[in-house]
C-alpha cells in the first residue's frame, strides 16, 4: 500500500534530500546557537547601536550588546516552541483526522470547528489566549498555536485517511470486529506516513510564524530574552544607525520561513497534491 | 443577496418561479449558517476570556493595590455578576453595537470606531492587490506549464507565502524608506486621524499583500491546471481557439469558485497581519489600539476586536459563497 509513495526513484530521492537539507542545516544551527555566541548575550560590548566592526561584527543593539550573540542565540526558543507545537498539531491531527474518516459523526463536528475558526485571525487569536492569560508565558503560546492549527490539520489528515478507511481490508477488519484504536493506530495511520510528514512540515512553517509574530507583538519571550522577533522590534528604532541589529534577525527569521517551507512543499506527496494547497 | 441570486437566474429562460423561490431559500440558509457561526465563534470567545486564568480588573492593578480595591473595580467593571449573566449581556450587545468595556473603564466600540476604517482601508487595499497580482502570476506562469517562467514563479510564490509580514515590512523600510527615500517609512496622520496621503499606504499594503500574493498565486496555478484537464477545454484548443480566449472565457471562469475560496481565506490573514504592519509604521488602525491592550493585558479590547473581525470575514465569506452559486449556475 505505501510501497508507492516510499519507493522513490534515487534521482528524485536525491532531489528531494536537496531541498529538504537547507531546512535541517538551519534548524540544526538554530538549535546550537546559543553554544556559538562569542559573547555574552545580556552584557553591553559595544556603544549603543554601534556600527559593525572590531568585536562586534554586526554592531550592537540598543544597549550596546553584541548582535551576532544575540542572533545566533536568539532562534533556540522559536525553533523549540514551534517544533513542538508542529509535534503536537500533527499528532492530534493524526488521531483525530484518522477517527474522522472512520466516524463520519465525527469528521462533520471537525468541519464546523473549522468553519469557525475561519472567523478567527490566527494573529488575533494567539493575542486573545495571551491576553486572557497574563501569566501563561510560552505555554499560552503554545496553546493557541495548537488550538488554532488543529482543525485544519484534521481536515487535511481526514481527507487523505478517507480513501485508506473504504478501503476493502480496514472494512474487513471493522467487520472483523477490531476497535476503533486498533484501526486508527494500525490499519490507517501506518498508510499516512508520507501525508503525516507533510504535514508536520506545513505545522512547523505555520508555528514559525505564529510564534515569531507573538514574539513581535511582545507577548512572547519578554526581555531581555535575546529572540529574533523581538530584536526586530527592540531595535526597529536605531534602524539608521545600526540597519545589521533588525536586518540579521529579520534575515534570519525569512531563510528560517522560507526553507523550512520549500522543504515542506517538497516532502507533500504528488498524489495528495490538491488545487488548494494545504496549511 | 438573494436579490443577486434570482438576477442570475431570470438570465436563464427556462428558470421557472419554482427555481426562483429554491434559490432564494437556499441563499437565506447560507446566511443563516454564515451567522450561527459567528454566533459561536463569540461564544468561543466569551468563554476563552472567562475560563483562562486573570480578568480585565486583575490586569490593570498596580502594584500594592489592596483586595477590597481589586473588589470594588471588578464592581465597577461589573466582573463579580454571574457568567451567565454576563454572557447574555455580551451576546446581545454584540448586534446593537456594544463591544463591552475595556479593563480601563472605556467603551470598547468608541475605542475602535475611528481606528477600524483605516485598518479596513489597509486591508481592503491588499486584498485588491492580492487578487490582481495572484491573477495574473498565475494565468503567467499558466500559459507554458512546466517551462523556467512557471517553475520560478511557483518556487517563489512557495517560499515567500510563509514570511512573517514584519520580516516583509522591515525589508520594504530598509530599501524604500531608508535607502532611496522614495517612501515613508512612518505614517502621518491628518487631524481627523487618517493617513495623510496615499503614499502613506503603499509600504504598509505591499508588507501585508506580498506573502498572500504568494499563496493565492500557487492556488490561482492549481485551479488553472485542475481546469485544464477538463474535457471542454482539450476541445476548445482542438478547435484552435485564441490562447487568451480560452483563458478569459474557459478557464478562469471555471477556476473562479477555488480562486474566491482562497481570496475569502486570505482576509483573515490580511486583518490579523495588518495589526503587526500597523505597529511597525505606525498606522492609526487597530493596531495601535491592540499596542496598548497587550501593555496593559486587556482581554476585553481584543474579544472586542476579535468580535468586529468575525463579522466582516462573515461578510467575505458570504460575498465567496455568491460568487460560488452564481459560477456554478451559470454552468448548469
Amino acid at each position: 500500500m505505501t510501497d508507492t509513495t516510499v519507493t522513490v526513484a534515487a534521482p528524485a530521492r536525491h532531489r528531494l534530500a536537496l531541498r529538504v537539507l537547507p531546512a535541517l542545516l538551519l534548524t540544526a544551527l538554530a538549535l546550537a546557537g546559543p553554544w556559538l555566541a562569542p559573547h555574552a548575550i545580556d552584557a553591553p560590548v559595544t556603544a549603543p547601536y554601534a556600527e559593525p566592526g572590531g568585536e562586534a561584527p554586526f554592531g550592537g543593539d540598543q544597549l550596546g550588546r553584541d548582535v551576532l550573540s544575540r542572533v545566533l542565540a536568539g532562534g533556540r526558543e522559536l525553533v523549540v516552541t514551534s517544533l513542538l507545537v508542529a509535534v503536537l498539531v500533527t499528532a492530534a491531527a493524526a488521531v483525530l483526522g484518522a477517527v474522522s474518516a472512520l466516524r463520519p459523526a465525527v469528521g462533520r463536528i471537525v468541519e464546523r470547528a473549522a468553519d469557525v475558526l475561519m472567523l478567527l485571525p490566527a494573529v488575533l487569536g494567539i493575542l486573545l489566549i495571551t491576553l486572557s492569560w497574563p501569566d501563561g508565558g510560552r505555554l499560552a503560546v503554545v496553546t493557541a498555536s495548537f488550538f488554532l492549527g488543529v482543525p485544519y490539520a484534521v481536515r487535511l489528515v481526514a481527507g487523505a485517511a478517507a480513501p485508506v478507511a473504504a478501503s476493502g481490508y480496514v472494512e474487513a477488519a471493522a467487520i472483523g470486529g477490531e476497535r476503533l484504536w486498533y484501526l486508527v493506530v494500525r490499519e490507517v495511520l501506518p498508510n499516512l506516513r508520507a501525508t503525516l510528514l507533510a504535514l508536520f512540515g506545513l505545522r512547523f512553517v505555520a508555528a514559525v510564524y505564529l510564534v515569531a509574530t507573538a514574539g513581535f507583538l511582545q507577548v512572547g519571550p519578554q526581555p531581555p530574552a535575546a529572540d529574533w522577533a523581538l530584536m526586530i522590534r527592540e531595535n526597529s528604532g536605531g534602524i539608521l544607525l545600526n540597519p545589521w541589529a533588525v536586518l540579521a534577525p529579520s534575515i534570519a527569521i525569512g531563510l528560517l520561513a522560507m526553507s523550512v517551507n520549500l522543504a515542506a512543499a517538497a516532502l507533500v506527496p504528488m498524489t495528495g497534491r490538491k488545487a488548494v494547497p494545504a496549511l | 443577496m438573494a436579490g443577486s441570486l434570482t438576477t442570475t437566474a431570470q438570465h436563464e429562460p427556462a428558470a421557472g418561479a419554482g427555481r426562483l423561490t429554491h434559490a432564494a431559500l437556499s441563499a437565506a440558509g447560507v446566511v443563516v449558517r454564515r451567522i450561527l457561526l459567528l454566533a459561536v465563534l463569540l461564544a468561543v470567545v466569551f468563554a476563552a476570556v472567562e475560563l483562562l486564568p486573570g480578568d480585565a480588573a486583575n490586569a490593570t492593578s498596580e502594584r500594592g493595590e489592596s483586595a477590597a480595591d481589586l473588589a470594588e473595580r471588578r464592581h465597577l467593571l461589573g466582573l463579580d455578576r454571574p457568567v451567565l449573566e454576563r454572557f447574555w449581556d455580551w451576546m446581545t450587545g454584540l448586534p446593537t453595537g456594544d463591544l463591552g468595556t475595556s479593563a480601563r473603564g472605556e467603551s470598547v466600540a468608541d475605542l475602535l470606531s475611528r481606528p477600524f476604517p483605516n485598518t479596513l482601508l489597509l486591508g481592503g487595499l491588499a486584498l485588491l492587490l492580492t487578487l490582481v497580482a495572484s491573477v495574473a502570476l498565475g494565468c503567467w506562469a499558466a500559459a507554458k506549464p512546466g517551462g523556467p517562467l512557471d517553475r520560478a514563479v511557483s518556487a517563489s510564490a512557495t517560499g515567500i507565502l510563509a514570511l512573517p509580514e514584519f520580516v516583509v515590512a522591515v525589508a520594504l523600510v530598509l530599501v524604500f524608506a531608508l535607502w532611496t527615500d522614495w517612501l515613508p517609512a512612518v505614517t502621518l496622520t491628518d487631524a481627523d486621524g487618517s493617513p495623510a496621503s496615499w503614499e502613506m499606504l503603499v509600504l504598509p499594503v505591499l508588507a501585508l499583500a506580498i506573502p498572500q500574493i504568494g499563496w493565492n498565486t500557487r492556488i490561482v496555478r492549481a485551479a488553472l491546471a485542475d481546469e485544464a484537464k477538463a474535457p471542454h477545454i482539450e476541445t476548445a484548443v482542438l478547435d484552435g481557439l485564441p490562447r487568451g480566449r480560452i483563458l478569459t472565457h474557459h478557464l478562469l471562469p471555471g477556476a473562479l469558485p477555488t480562486i474566491t475560496a482562497g481570496l475569502a481565506t486570505s482576509t483573515g490573514m490580511l486583518l490579523g497581519g495588518a495589526v503587526v504592519v500597523e505597529t511597525i509604521f505606525n498606522y492609526p488602525g487597530i493596531g495601535s489600539v491592540l499596542a496598548g491592550a497587550v501593555a496593559d493585558r486587556d482581554s476585553p479590547v481584543i474579544a472586542g476586536v476579535v468580535a468586529v473581525t468575525g463579522v466582516v470575514i462573515t461578510g467575505v465569506l458570504l460575498l465567496a459563497d455568491l460568487v460560488r452559486a452564481w459560477a456554478s449556475g451559470g454552468r448548469a
